[in-house]
């Protein structure tokens, strides 16, 4: 029987903390294809969906880095072994598929929900996120109909600055506006 | 610059974590006080100041490009207790709420990236600033993007020789790898950021010409 949330959340949580730091810990090819397979046996439900993530976003990085140090250390004169390369693409890869099978599992803000202060801070730092996100994204638009050509270096440096200064200012005021609102509602 | 899940074993990570959460709670209990009406509003506007301003795509000559860490503006503005908090929740929303970044290696990332790397800018700017705003702000910041890469570089390292079966890549050549893009690219291109944000403050008069 599935526990009811909070609980089922922060379960899953704390099982997922404990697998990542265990995957960290395997060095032998073998195993981690063991592991790789189980997880995708664990995490079937949606399971191409995370690995097509995994394919497009954490593999190439993996892989690249692994080959690129590979290759390296060949070209100084030293052939080192694959296999040590291999598992830590093949860790790299394993640890994010678990990790976006049991996020999508979890509901983070009710795993939050025992610990007032936490929970208040997540969805204090997201709610913000997205309303920066809103005032950079509609500056490097601007920047960009500003322009008749693409942004350049120096374009998208200067335009950064005057947009810092701008979340400056909007964080301070938003921060400033929560406090009062949270005030104003009892909380201490 | 920071280290994904994967590169670094629980000998490394475990014990940054140890030396990270302590001193997490240390710099948050003396920059944002004990009343959390007025902490968790501030440290929540600039973890997501933070959050955004690594979202920046800068076009790198090259054909690639690079993000910005806005870690080390942080630590000018206010001091690196406060861009160590905000880059630690970063890390930590990042990891938790998007699945990016890496939480077995938040500890390593979090002290290099939001506690030695802000360091050593809030000291370079401290010792500078008396001579030109510019060039501390430009020096504070390319110092900072070199120490927290050479420290990540040097944590990498350790994992080698703690276990080179695990980590095959030795040291100098982490280094190498490492410090030419920082050196060459990210260090300047934060630096020139900084420069031109604090310039951007100071004429809407933010902060203090000085």
């Amino acid at each position: 029987m599935t526990p009811p949330e909070p609980r089922r959340s922060q379960v899953l949580l704390a099982a997922w903390a404990v697998s990542i730091f265990s995957i960290s810990a395997v060095a032998d090819v073998r195993l981690l294809a063991g592991a790789s397979a189980l997880a995708l046996v664990v995490f079937r439900r949606g399971s191409l969906r995370e690995s097509r993530r995994v394919l497009l976003g954490v593999l190439p990085v993996a892989l690249g880095l692994s080959l690129a140090s590979w290759a390296w250390l060949w070209l100084l004169g030293r052939p080192p072994p694959v296999a040590p390369f291999a598992a830590m693409a093949i860790r790299a890869a394993l640890i994010a598929f678990v990790t976006f099978s049991v996020l999508r599992r979890v509901e983070l803000l009710r795993a939050a929900a025992p610990f007032p202060s936490a929970s208040r801070l997540l969805v204090l730092s997201l709610a913000q996120i997205h309303a920066l996100r809103l005032l950079a994204t509609e500056s490097a638009l601007a920047l960009r109909s500003r322009l008749p050509r693409r942004p350049r270096t120096r374009d998208v440096l200067q335009g950064s600055g005057a947009v810092t200064a701008a979340l400056l200012t909007l964080s301070a005021r938003n921060a400033r506006d929560i406090a009062d609102a949270m005030r104003s509602r009892g909380f201490h | 610059m920071h280290v994904p899940d994967g590169f670094l074993s629980p000998k490394v990570t475990l014990p940054a974590w140890g030396a990270a959460a302590p001193l997490l709670y240390w710099a948050v209990r003396r920059n944002f006080g004990a009343s959390s009406t007025e902490s968790l509003p501030v440290v929540g506007s600039l973890a997501a100041l933070a959050f955004v301003v690594q979202s920046i795509m800068v076009p790198v000559p090259g054909g690639t490009s690079a993000h910005l860490t806005g870690v080390a503006i942080l630590a000018i503005l206010y001091n690196p207790g406060v861009a160590f908090v905000c880059e630690a929740l970063v890390l930590l929303l990042q990891a938790l709420a998007f699945g990016a970044g890496g939480f077995t290696v938040l500890g390593v990332n979090a002290l290099a990236m939001g506690l030695l790397g802000p360091g050593a800018s809030w000291l370079v700017h401290r010792a500078l600033r008396t001579l030109s705003a510019r060039v501390a702000a430009f020096a504070g910041a390319y110092v900072g993007v070199q120490v927290a890469t050479l420290a990540v570089s040097l944590v990498l390292g350790l994992q080698n020789r703690l276990s080179p079966e695990y980590m095959p890549v030795p040291l100098p050549v982490i280094a190498a790898a490492m410090m030419v893009p920082s050196l060459t690219v990210l260090g300047v291109v934060e630096g020139l950021y900084t420069v031109a944000t604090l310039a951007m403050l100071r004429r809407v008069r933010l902060v203090d010409a000085s």
